[in-house]
């Protein structure tokens, strides 16, 4: 009886010691990270400093009371739910659609993924452009058709410029929602689209019925997922518009960028970080939920 | 209820014919079984009269109906398939429930019609339980049950019973035969099973390549097989064929017995057979012999009932003959049943 034993508590520690290399690395990478920020937010740090006199929770008060800090918000809710449902939206209809047979399919599911594998710094150079009130394409063909009489500012006015990023943003990153649910769909059997055939259940009741509850789960999970990237995203914003005109697409990670590095308040910029990532995790506990619902219901 | 009809019908997959000029006659209330090996072309055609596959050419009558281009739902026909096809995310009492919720049936009806129809198949008491929780033999049971709500006039089925094991098998077999009896609903059943279609089919229509070979009962199939294929794919050891130079001889293995083992006056047809191995199976023994001598040499398998009386050893020799009248002969170059050729000599081993 002993020997066996010995040999089992030799396994796991064998196991832990296998592990440790790893273990050390997540720390590296993740704790040591988390701890400095929380340990940030709670200094006041300045200009070329790494630490600073301990405020307590003062750089939360100054968040909280600040206008900013409510319009980042704001504008954050307003990007990352404009984005994401339109990103679920057409990444549902293209995904129905390359699930079906048509000649150049295989093609047509390569060129839909373009957008997702080019570069940002490339793809808002290209929008920018495009966007351009003078030079750019598409208001020459708004403007060539008539559908507009002058040119639209599309990212120098504070009413358009969040919708401009939007478009960039959904252009991008939709595809990813497509690869997630088409795996799903052609996973799903044939036999129960004929059965429900047989059935005399019509082309909508098959979808109603059969593919959006198996479909369901992965949809939630990838919605999930796009609104944890999309209320970090900065790259695409910063780069489209700087976060202007007049902070209109100012959102929570561009406000911590200006607060960390043009106003050099690190211990404001921490706060303001960990506030964000309080707003994520609440939503990311009502996306849970729901997933688990779903899953309950398959 | 409702016969059904198909006629001169063809199918092309771009170059691949799967199906080609097919009649068959299945009658109001009749239980008929498409047997054939994979790829033979039974299930497109089953397909075809579910309307799930549109025939290149040729037509398809269920009752008086033309149905040929028919939409599947207009068909009035139920289709129970291999994978069962049931809805994971349903409960059983609602997967039954789905022909009748999809046409709006009135909640009241669906309610009644459910009940009844998992009464047939006794899984009255699982229904609030998902398709995941229940057996392999429950849930071809919900299959079942769901196909019965619309009353069809015709029941598909497409290997229904081939992803259960062995002995349930046997015992849904019985159940499906028995329901069938009762409800009279006339039945179109594939399978590559042999001993399913004996047991279940009141007809058999056997395929291969796209033909239909045979169409009997399973006796007159058995006895009396159209041709070498089907003499060669029916029977667990499949019948005996001795290629001869004008015809092929066909004789089933139980009918293969020491020459010894025949009454007096019985007409034989006596065989030198080297026997190579011996089978004990309990209730019989399997004797893997070749004959040979004059006759090109063929391996021949005889089966032997326990009852019959012999005492020979793997690598011997021994007589072995076939009465008469169980001799089936074949044309040599069609392989198509002839009557019986008039060899009074004894065929010399």
């Amino acid at each position: 009886m002993r020997r066996p034993r010995q040999s089992l508590a030799g396994d796991r520690a064998a196991a832990y010691l296998t592990l440790s290399p790893s273990v050390f690395l997540m720390l590296l990478l993740t704790g040591v990270p988390m701890v400095t920020v929380i340990l940030t937010s709670l200094q006041k740090v300045g200009m070329g400093e790494t630490s600073g006199p301990f405020v307590g929770l003062l750089n939360f008060r100054w968040a909280l009371s600040n206008h900013a800090f409510y319009s980042s918000l704001g504008h954050t809710f307003v990007w990352v739910f404009g984005s994401v449902g339109l990103e679920m939206l057409l990444g549902l209809g293209f995904s129905l659609l390359l699930n079906k047979k048509f000649r150049f399919r295989g093609v047509a599911r390569a060129v839909i993924m373009a957008p997702y594998l080019i570069p940002s710094v490339v793809a808002v150079l290209v929008w920018r452009y495009m966007f351009h009130d003078l030079v750019g394409v598409i208001n020459a063909v708004l403007v060539g058709t008539g559908l507009v009489r002058t040119p639209v500012l599309w990212l120098d006015s504070a009413n358009n410029a969040m919708m401009s990023v939007i478009i960039v943003g959904v252009w991008k990153f939709f595809p990813f929602v497509v690869i997630a649910l088409l795996g799903i769909l052609q996973s799903i059997p044939r036999e129960q689209y004929e059965a429900a055939q047989i059935d005399g259940a019509s082309p909508f009741q098959q979808f109603w019925r059969i593919t959006l509850p198996h479909l369901l789960p992965v949809f939630l999970i990838t919605a999930l997922v796009r609104t944890i990237w999309n209320f970090q995203k900065f790259d695409i914003i910063y780069l489209m518009t700087g976060g202007g005109p007049l902070d209109a697409t100012t959102t929570l990670p561009v406000l911590i960028y200006f607060k960390g590095f043009t106003d050099f308040q690190f211990g404001r910029a921490a706060a303001v970080a960990i506030l964000a990532c309080i707003v994520l995790g609440l939503i990311a506990a009502i996306y849970l939920a729901l997933i688990k619902f779903a899953e309950k219901r398959l | 209820m409702a016969q059904v009809e198909v006629r001169n019908v063809d199918k092309h997959f771009g170059d691949h014919t799967v199906i080609s000029n097919i009649n068959l006659k299945v009658n109001d209330g009749e239980f008929l079984v498409l047997l054939g090996p994979s790829g033979c072309g039974k299930s497109t055609l089953l397909r075809m009269i579910a309307g799930l596959e549109l025939p290149t050419g040729g037509d398809i009558f269920i009752g008086e109906r033309q149905a040929t281009r028919l939409q599947p739902k207009d068909r009035n026909i139920a289709m129970v398939f291999q994978n069962y096809a049931l809805y994971p995310h349903l409960t059983a009492y609602e997967n039954i429930a789905f022909p009748l919720r999809v046409r709006r049936a009135p909640a009241r009806d669906i309610e009644e019609k459910v009940k009844w129809a998992a009464d047939l198949v006794a899984l009255g008491g699982k229904l609030k339980r998902k398709p995941r929780q229940l057996s392999g033999g429950e849930r071809q049971r919900i299959a079942l049950a769901r196909s019965l709500v619309r009353n069809p006039e015709v029941f598909l089925f497409d290997e229904p019973l081939s992803n259960l094991d062995a002995k349930l098998r046997n015992a849904s077999r019985e159940d499906l035969r028995q329901f069938q009896a009762r409800l009279g609903v006339t039945s179109i059943y594939v399978t590559h099973d042999q001993v399913e279609a004996m047991g279940l089919g009141e007809r058999i229509a056997v395929m291969e390549a796209g033909v239909i070979r045979q169409i009997a009962t399973p006796e007159e199939i058995y006895l009396h097989p159209a041709d070498t294929f089907v003499a060669g794919f029916m029977g667990s050891p499949p019948m005996n064929l001795l290629k001869l130079t004008d015809y092929t001889l066909g004789f089933r293995p139980e009918e293969f017995l020491p020459q010894t083992s025949f009454a007096p006056g019985v007409e034989t047809m006596p065989f030198d057979v080297k026997v190579n191995r011996i089978e004990f199976l309990g209730g019989d023994r399997l004797l893997y012999g070749t004959v040979g001598g004059a006759l090109p040499e063929t391996p021949v398998i005889a089966r032997l009932p326990s009852s019959v009386a012999w005492t020979g050893t793997a690598g011997e020799s021994a007589k072995f003959a076939v009465a008469r009248a169980n001799l089936r002969y074949f044309a040599a170059d069609t392989g198509k049943a002839i009557a019986p050729v008039g060899t009074k000599g004894r065929v010399h081993a």
